[in-house]
């Protein structure tokens, strides 16, 4: 299971006021602390109003690189903003992201297929939004792929988010999930299916227990990555005990060795 | 009889057995008490709200509401279309998800509490231009703008879309209301809207008071 550290988001108040006050050294912390938890990817994303989010992404790049070790997932709502700047990042890691959505393909593939080392998350929305049944989240991740492939893009680079829906809108929205990753992987083996994992608890209390429940079911129908919060134990426990389970973790060495270094489990 | 008190509580619990039954029964007895139980829904939402406010009610519950308020519609139509209540021209309000956003929950959320507290909302989805906004409200005469949005970049679009107006001289004929994620006492009041609001049920006592 690849593990994207969703901690240094401009949507989070501290970070937003950290970015703001160019508190170099909250960010620090949260490279170092999102690492240790067993985050594979770093996401970074200014969250700030579209003037300010060139410097504050340029500023944010600045101060991740010099305290990571894991390459950065870079995070931003407008196409150009990521080609601007894709320049500053040093390793390769994964833009974020593309869709059908406007003109964010015709933008980032030719990026990408200049920088065949990166990977890319990909969303499966289009101009009409993000729809909630299966077969049309799987249609999208098809065109999208295919797309990428007109580039020369393999599926094992793409991250393809079929885009879950908040349950406490919309009832059946986590078996529609579930069944599009299914379908996916099915016809493209490769690919890695990935899911943003809170947006499916919004608006609901108790938010962590819906998350973890959600992902170890999406683990089961075929998960591959997911966009969360290392810094949360029980979550980071219930992926490397789920990995388990599926028998992608032989004699669960990953488990018993993440519960020894103080990952998971009752803190010793 | 209807018990007016005992419905608006049956809503501010979200009991629908109980709503239902009530409901009916003014239909039984010839639907002379309908606007009386129309209030008595609305109050009911209006606890709903001020539960979702306090924390002890979630998303959840208040799309329920929004669901059970149109039920509550269909059984009482009847009776409320033939009757003096139901003539009264509703408040038009122009609602949508802003340019370059597709988030849809909270608009939905806004547009159920609305239509519960008596507006006629008219919905021009997500994504929207403002020129289709202007298009909306010359052809509905609406004078109250309610703009929604979760994305940062949607704070751009809502100023955009108050400007828009300024250029074609509709500014003054209109009121804006902005809500969503980046919505904030400091982002609220740059877009150059005249209010905003943190949740749905700030959005409806803010429109009423515009009433």
């Amino acid at each position: 299971m690849v593990v994207i550290g969703e901690k240094i988001n401009g949507a989070i108040p501290s970070v937003a006021a950290a970015i703001e006050e160019r508190d170099a050294s909250l960010i620090g912390e949260l490279v170092s602390a999102q690492e240790e938890a067993g985050a594979d990817y770093l996401d970074v994303c200014a969250g700030t109003s579209p003037d300010k989010e060139y410097d504050a992404l340029c500023w944010l790049i600045d101060v991740v690189q010099e305290h990571a070790r894991k390459p950065v997932c870079i995070d931003s709502p407008d196409p150009e903003m990521l080609v601007r700047v894709f320049p500053k990042l040093e390793k390769p890691g994964l833009v974020n992201s593309i869709s059908l959505e406007g003109n964010k393909c015709e933008i980032l593939l030719p990026l990408l297929k200049d920088n065949p080392e990166w990977g890319v998350v990909a969303l499966c929305c289009d101009n009409s939004g993000v729809a909630n049944a299966w077969e049309e989240k799987t249609a999208h991740a098809f065109t999208l792929i295919e797309k990428a492939a007109e580039y020369g893009i393999a599926p094992e680079r793409i991250h393809i988010d079929p885009l879950v829906l908040a349950l406490s809108a919309v009832n059946d929205s986590a078996l529609n999930f579930f069944e599009a990753v299914r379908r996916i992987k099915e016809r493209y083996q490769k690919v890695n299916v990935t899911a943003a994992l809170s947006n499916i608890s919004f608006g609901m209390p108790a938010r962590k227990l819906v998350n973890q429940n959600f992902l170890t079911l999406s683990m089961y129908a075929g998960l591959d990555s997911v966009i969360m919060n290392p810094l949360d134990r029980e979550l980071m426990g219930a992926v490397y005990a789920t990995d388990a389970l599926m028998n992608k973790d032989k004699f669960c060495r990953k488990y018993n060795k993440a519960y020894r270094n103080g990952q998971i489990g009752a803190k010793k | 009889m209807l018990d007016a008190t005992k419905l608006c509580e049956a809503m501010g619990e979200l009991e629908e057995d109980e709503i239902i039954e009530i409901l009916e029964g003014v239909m039984a007895e010839g639907g002379a008490q309908a606007s009386e139980a129309m209030e008595a829904c609305q109050k009911g939402m209006d606890e709903v709200g001020n539960r979702f406010e306090t924390g002890e009610y979630f998303v959840g519950d208040l799309i329920y509401a929004g669901q059970l308020m149109t039920q509550a519609v269909e059984i009482l139509k009847p009776a409320l279309v033939s009757g003096e209540s139901g003539s009264a021209a509703k408040e038009k309000v122009v609602l949508c998800t802003v340019e370059g956003d597709l988030h849809d929950i909270g608009k939905n959320i806004v547009k159920a509490m609305m239509e519960a507290a008596g507006f006629e909302i008219i919905d021009l989805g997500i994504d929207v231009k403002p020129r289709v906004i202007i298009d909306a409200v010359k052809e509905s005469g609406a004078k109250i703008v309610a703009l929604s949005g979760v994305l940062t970049l949607a704070l751009d679009s809502m100023k955009k879309t108050v400007d828009v107006f300024k250029e074609a001289g509709l500014r003054e004929q209109v009121k804006f209301i902005v809500g969503g994620a980046p919505v904030n006492k400091d982002s609220g009041p740059d877009t150059g809207a005249d209010a905003w609001a943190s949740n749905p049920q700030q959005t409806v006592q803010i429109c009423r008071g515009w009433v």
